[in-house]
């Protein structure tokens, strides 16, 4: 045919050769994602400790005093420590215990108001190896650092997030960031006088009024020492043929693990700390069921593993692929996995409880709503309106069609956890269709239709992008409709929605929820304080109510107390009666963890515990080779196509 | 032109909202839209009814008569128009849209969630419940028969398609014919107006115009059309160059006819059979458009029933335990069908008109 | 020859202004700087922070004309953005202040090792099968044969990827079904399956252009005179069609060329490759419009250098465009 017949048999048995070693070869293949870990031993011989986890994306900064979204914050945990942290057992209360501080710090009061908090540093923590410091040594962390943390909170270049609160409060900020902003430069030579370096390890940090939340500000990284030269080393510029990157993205911190590695749009690697010693595993703070497992570990030195592998998932489906097969050693349950691995009745389906995997449930401390917008001139002056709307609106039958019935519903602003939760609070106007078809006939729309018969129409804004958002707006539609009414849904991008939410031009808005800061009920009920109408703060639902204001207040500045909670108890109230927004629900994060890796803290407020993991790699062995098997008939039937193939070509070719 | 003015309006930071009500207002009148259907099928007859009257389309169409399989995907492709159209026909019957495939397919029950195909009871391992109704491809996961809404995803596909032609197709062939036949510096700026068009990435035009106009099939035709006339501008005016080039638009300068009738007259029957070629074609590529960017989030607005959004959605079914195929199945299946049939179209026309070329 | 080149290429300056000119009224008619200081800052930034966001970013510049008094005309933000493109400096990533020439750097190895063999594989496949299709033409091989690649250009590409990923790499478990990684010989195994799938989407519509226009140039008139001297088909095919066909052929696929860099956005988002085919979309997402610019800048010069390269490959085939 094409090729004289000479070279053509001898063609064909190269091709056929070369493509049966190519089939092979992809059979001998491992369909195992990773890259090699940085040691496969550790120095004892034992084998080395990979945790592998995901990440939805790149975080975006990793400077303690500027990064707040998650993600940095899941990278930054194990890398920065904090001098406070969260008990990682106790969560109902939440309990701070020191890390970098020697213990919780002492308050006095202040002449003239206010209160100083007095802290004392550990000795003999030192900072990660790293080229910045002399010989690559790691330095010892010093009250310097902790002063240094917060003139980067006001340097007006570093557009830290928190410095709008902290100023607020920590005498003398404000100050220096009008000051650094006037020059065009901060000058770090001003001392701040809210922060004053006592000793080599101990500091006053000076509030100009009551601010009992301040003790959780320490347990975020904002607050967390800083090491001057890392800074200055790290700053993106060209030194020797070398392009140092900048300490945004090269993290230097006290913590558990130093960052190894992080390649863009792939993922994150984070070894082990050899000289970590501030912490340890903690003695006690689980519940009876779980003495067997924890005991042993009580006391132990961290971490428990040596690297953590964090891969970059832009999508959500490659993760659930990837753990049933056993590469990722936990996840969380988002919408798409639920329904794919739990039965309707929220039970792990019969074969992942066979492969031994572990289901954890633990309510996010957060809320989401939907907002009603206060100030238009339909919703806003007509609170039975309001009521019909949030009455009409079947959150546990949302719950169960789009999140199996995970999330909490909410039945009030404050989520599980947070001091002044109502656990037998139930919402005054959840749903009841016939109440709120009366409420609506009192609001003036009998049937859904205005005194002039023309039927009310609504609009419903949301950030609908994927398949299953829509199908979510496309519910709540609905659900509404059912008064007779017509809503029609506006699809926004998402910063469509937030630009819409900031501005108020909006009727009914999906999309707004708050995940807590702290664990305090101030970081919730704020949401509807009047004076935090945007832009100024989050009120987006433009709610404004004098008697809400002064109860917000005094509550505010109070410790938690008996008293407080009652206080917090009338502010539930008050909200339930007006309906500012719609509750919808506590999110709650579902995890799945294989068997070799179980759980080991459940905290939400902590972002990952890494330091706190454990792992059996051995059982990981052998149950990826287990579930990852490769049935060879595929291969058997290419060849023999193959073979067909050749012999068919072989006889053609003699003809000719 | 809606969009150019609220595009100007919004520049300067007025508030084009009312424009832009009124607009949908009107838009969403039943009388409205059934008028536009009926005024696109019109204008679908005359076209054919002039091209009756050109030899080279007469004659196309006796070779097309012959080609099985060309008149096969025609079949094809009219059922198709035929359910598309039966969704866009609105029923004056109750309150809210009801168009008239949703009153012959009114006796169809919704379940409660997912159901295979022909199952009695719906998909769950721990408590299944007896279905209400039959379903010959089953259920979604709010519990509706994907048959039906597989077969509305047959209007998102002709609406798309249609509206982004009916955008398209003017600007390209009335900028292809303008440069081709003056040349010189009209000549120029067109080139130079689809060389800039050309190099603006399309995802940003889309997503741009999705944001001022909001989600919507007619603000995706409108961003797939202003982005798509350049490839008919293009071809439009290579033809024209050629026919230029040809004894009979001499002579027709010759007799002192003016440019504009030439133009209408003469070059534009005879570059027609392009366009509807490159329509034809084109109308496949849209419809893959559309699940493309239904996929990226950008596409087909929410309670749209779109193969897109379907085949997006298929992604985390097929990973449930027991595995959802038939919307997958059924949303691909009806996709691929239209499109093949597009094609395979397209391409006996392109015979039928030019038989040497083949 | 080059009179014509630098013609060429003044005529591209005019081009991918106007192009800059059209992105930059697009990002910020449909967001102003403000709303995407909001977005990138997050949900619980405070109008104190957006506003020292603006101002560290130059955005707090008017758009296109600056009426202020006492401050140039042109002292806006079009113009100082444009200055900054002209000397080729990209600048930040307004999300994440990386530079971006390292996002782009970064972005192109990865891309370029799915885009540039599926391109060579696909290219050769559809080679070689369209010739033999026009070897066999008009035979009813000929006809199944067009009547496939229609069906395969006809599947949406997500759908390809879809069962490639549930059969090779769930149920037979042969490659990765996630990932990648650039470590020597087993960064093989996670190109098999994405290279593999995007030939597969490809090659229908290959297969369909290069057959039209193989058979085109068979119809032309030296082909019959060839014919008429008796030279054998196989020899005709081979030689002639062949050769003056791939130089058609070559003009088409050249064009494309450039664009191989810009990888493949659904192919990225599936398997998790860090290229460049997403840092478009996601930053229109994300609304950075530094990247937005930035890669719309060198993505209109790689459009402009396609069109280029096959005004040269024109000029060389055919001597009398040079003279135009």
């Amino acid at each position: 045919m094409m090729f004289p017949p000479t070279s053509d048999s001898s063609k064909a048995r190269w091709l056929f050769a070369w493509l049966a070693s190519l089939v092979l070869w992809i059979a001998g293949c491992s369909n195992n994602p990773y890259p090699q870990p940085e040691r496969l031993v550790r120095e004892d011989g034992t084998p080395w400790q990979v945790r592998y986890s995901a990440l939805p994306e790149d975080p975006r900064s990793l400077d303690p005093q500027v990064s707040y979204d998650s993600v940095s914050r899941r990278i930054l945990e194990p890398v920065q420590e904090c001098l406070l942290e969260y008990h990682p057992m106790k969560t109902d209360p939440y309990e701070l215990r020191p890390c970098l501080l020697e213990a919780l710090p002492e308050r006095l009061d202040r002449p003239g108001g206010g209160h100083t908090y007095r802290c004392t540093l550990k000795a003999g923590i030192f900072f990660q190896e790293d080229p910045c410091f002399p010989e690559g040594k790691g330095r010892e962390v010093t009250a310097e650092d902790v002063h240094y943390a917060f003139q980067r909170i006001a340097d007006p270049k570093l557009e830290s997030p928190v410095l709008s609160t902290l100023q607020d409060y920590v005498v003398g900020m404000g100050e220096a960031f009008e000051e650094g902003r006037k020059n065009g430069r901060y000058d770090y030579s001003h001392r701040l006088s809210g922060l004053e370096v006592t000793g080599r390890y101990t500091f006053d940090l000076h509030v100009s009024r009551p601010y009992p939340q301040l003790l959780y500000w320490l347990a975020m990284h904002f607050t967390s020492p800083v090491a001057r030269e890392a800074v200055e080393y790290y700053d993106g510029q060209l030194h020797g043929g070398e392009t140092r990157p900048l300490f945004r993205f090269h993290p230097i911190g006290t913590g558990p693990f130093r960052l190894a590695e992080w390649k863009r749009n792939a993922f994150v690697r984070l070894v082990r700390n050899p000289h970590y010693k501030t912490t340890r595993f903690p003695e006690e703070g689980w519940g009876g069921d779980r003495e067997a497992a924890l005991r042993p570990l009580a006391g132990k030195a961290l971490p428990l593993i040596d690297e953590v592998h964090m891969t970059i998932f832009k999508e959500t489906i490659p993760i659930f692929m990837l753990f049933r097969q056993g590469y990722l050693d936990g996840m969380g349950l988002g919408k798409d996995a639920f329904s794919s691995l739990m039965t309707p009745s929220r039970e792990l389906s019969q074969k992942y409880r066979e492969r031994g995997v572990g289901l954890h449930r633990s309510t996010e401390p957060s809320t989401f709503f939907m907002s009603l917008n206060m100030e238009d001139p339909v919703v806003g002056p007509n609170k039975r309106l309001r009521q019909a709307l949030s009455s009409a609106f079947d959150v546990q039958k949302y719950l169960d069609v789009f999140a199996n019935s995970v999330p909490l519903a909410a039945q009030q602003i404050l989520p599980p956890g947070i001091a002044g939760y109502r656990k037998d609070f139930q919402n005054p106007y959840g749903y009841n269709l016939e109440r709120a078809k009366a409420l609506l006939a009192e609001a003036g729309y009998p049937s859904g239709r205005d005194a002039s018969g023309k039927v009310l129409e609504l609009t419903f804004d949301t950030a609908a992008t994927s398949a299953t958002e829509r199908a979510m707006a496309e519910f709540e539609q609905k659900q509404f409709e059912q008064l007779g009414i017509r809503v029609r849904v506006v699809e926004n991008t998402f910063a469509r929605l937030m630009e819409k939410l900031d501005q108020g031009s909006f009727q009914i808005a999906s999309g707004s929820g708050w995940m807590a800061d702290y664990p305090d009920p101030e970081n919730f009920l704020f949401l509807k304080y009047s004076k935090n109408v945007p832009p100024a703060g989050k009120n987006e639902s433009r709610y404004k109510n004098p008697e809400f204001d002064r109860l917000f207040e005094k509550m505010a500045a109070m410790e938690n107390s008996p008293e407080r909670e009652q206080i917090v108890h009338q502010l539930i109230e008050i909200l339930a009666e007006d309906v500012p927004m719609i509750m919808n629900m506590h999110r709650s994060q579902f995890g799945l963890t294989q068997p070799w890796a179980p759980q080991v803290q459940d905290n939400p407020m902590l972002e990952g515990g890494f330091k706190y993991a454990v792992l059996d790699v051995s059982l990981r062995e052998a149950k990826r080779s287990e579930w990852n098997a490769q049935p060879l008939w595929p291969v058997g039937i290419l060849a023999g196509l193959f073979v067909v193939g050749a012999i068919f070509g072989l006889r053609s070719s003699k003809k000719e | 032109m809606i969009v150019f003015a609220y595009v100007w309006v919004g520049a300067f930071g007025l508030q084009g909202d009312g424009l832009l009500d009124k607009a949908s207002l009107l838009a969403e009148r039943i009388w409205f839209q059934n008028a536009l259907i009926f005024g696109a099928y019109a204008l679908l007859a005359c076209l054919l009814w002039r091209g009756s009257r050109l030899e080279r389309w007469v004659s196309a169409w006796k070779r097309l008569r012959r080609d099985w399989i060309g008149m096969g995907s025609l079949g094809l492709i009219v059922v198709f128009l035929a359910v598309g159209t039966l969704d866009l026909v609105q029923l004056p019957i109750k309150e809210g849209k009801q168009t008239a495939l949703d009153a012959l397919s009114a006796f169809v029950v919704t379940e409660s969630g997912y159901s295979a195909p022909l199952a009695t009871h719906t998909l769950s391992l721990s408590n299944p419940t007896k279905l209400i109704g039959h379903h010959l491809l089953g259920t979604d996961a709010l519990g509706r028969d994907t048959l039906v809404r597989t077969l509305k995803g047959a209007r998102t596909a002709l609406l798309i398609g249609g509206l982004t032609s009916v955008i398209y197709i003017p600007i390209g062939v009335l900028l292809g014919i303008l440069a081709g036949y003056y040349r010189r510096w009209v000549d120029d700026l067109v080139q130079y107006a689809y060389s800039t068009i050309a190099s603006v990435p399309e995802i940003l035009m889309l997503v741009a115009i999705l944001m001022v106009l909001g989600k919507g099939l007619v603000s995706m035709a409108l961003a797939l059309g202003l982005t798509g006339w350049v490839g008919m501008a293009r071809m439009i005016r290579g033809e024209t160059l050629r026919q230029v080039e040809r004894p009979y638009v001499a002579a027709a300068q010759a007799l002192g006819q003016s440019n504009w009738k030439i133009m209408t007259r003469h070059l534009v029957p005879n570059v027609m059979h392009l366009v509807v070629i490159k329509f034809v074609l084109g109308f496949s590529g849209l419809v893959l458009a559309e699940a493309i960017l239904s996929y990226l989030g950008v596409g087909s607005p929410v309670g749209t029933a779109s193969w897109g959004a379907m085949i997006d959605a298929s992604r985390s079914e097929l990973s449930r335990e027991p595995m959802v195929w038939w919307n997958l199945a059924a949303s691909a299946t009806a996709l691929f069908l239209l499109v093949l049939s597009l094609n395979v179209f397209g391409d006996s026309l392109r015979r039928a008109f030019d038989p040497r070329r083949g | 020859m080059l009179a014509y080149l630098i013609r060429r290429l003044v005529f591209s300056v005019p081009i991918v202004f106007g192009v800059m000119l059209v992105t930059f009224f697009l990002f910020f008619v449909v967001q102003s700087p403000t709303a995407m200081a909001r977005r990138i800052l997050g949900q619980k930034a405070t109008p104190q922070a957006v506003e020292n966001w603006l101002h560290n970013r130059g955005y707090d510049k008017p758009l296109l004309v600056n009426t202020r008094s006492g401050e140039a005309v042109y002292d806006t933000l079009f113009v100082s953005q444009m200055k900054r493109l002209v000397t080729f400096d990209l600048g930040n990533s307004d999300v994440s202040g990386r530079p971006l020439r390292d996002v782009f750097a970064s972005g192109v190895l990865p891309s370029l090792l799915i885009t540039v063999p599926a391109f060579f594989v696909g290219f050769l496949m559809a080679l070689g099968v369209s010739l033999y299709l026009v070897f066999v033409r008009d035979s009813l091989l000929d006809v199944v044969a067009t009547l496939l690649c229609v069906a395969l250009m006809s599947v949406p590409p997500m759908v390809y990827i879809i069962f490639g990923q549930y059969l090779v790499a769930q149920q037979l478990n042969y490659l990765p079904a996630f990932g990648f990684s650039l470590q020597g010989l087993s960064t093989v195994k996670f190109l098999f399956l994405p290279v593999g799938l995007m030939v597969i989407s490809g090659i229908g519509a290959e297969v369909r252009l290069y057959r039209a226009l193989f058979l085109e140039e068979l119809g032309q008139d030296y082909i019959r005179t060839a014919r008429a001297k008796g030279l054998s088909s196989t020899r005709v095919l081979m030689v002639h069609v062949l050769k003056n066909g791939m130089i058609n052929l070559i003009t088409v696929v050249v064009a494309s060329l450039p664009f191989l860099i810009m990888g493949s956005v659904v192919m990225e988002n599936f398997f998790g490759i860090p290229g460049l085919g997403n840092v478009l979309f996601s930053a229109i997402q994300a609304s950075d419009f530094a990247v937005v610019q930035a890669s719309v800048f060198l993505g209109s010069l790689l459009h402009l250098g396609g069109l280029l390269l096959t005004d040269l490959c024109y000029a060389w085939v055919d001597p009398r465009i040079r003279f135009q």
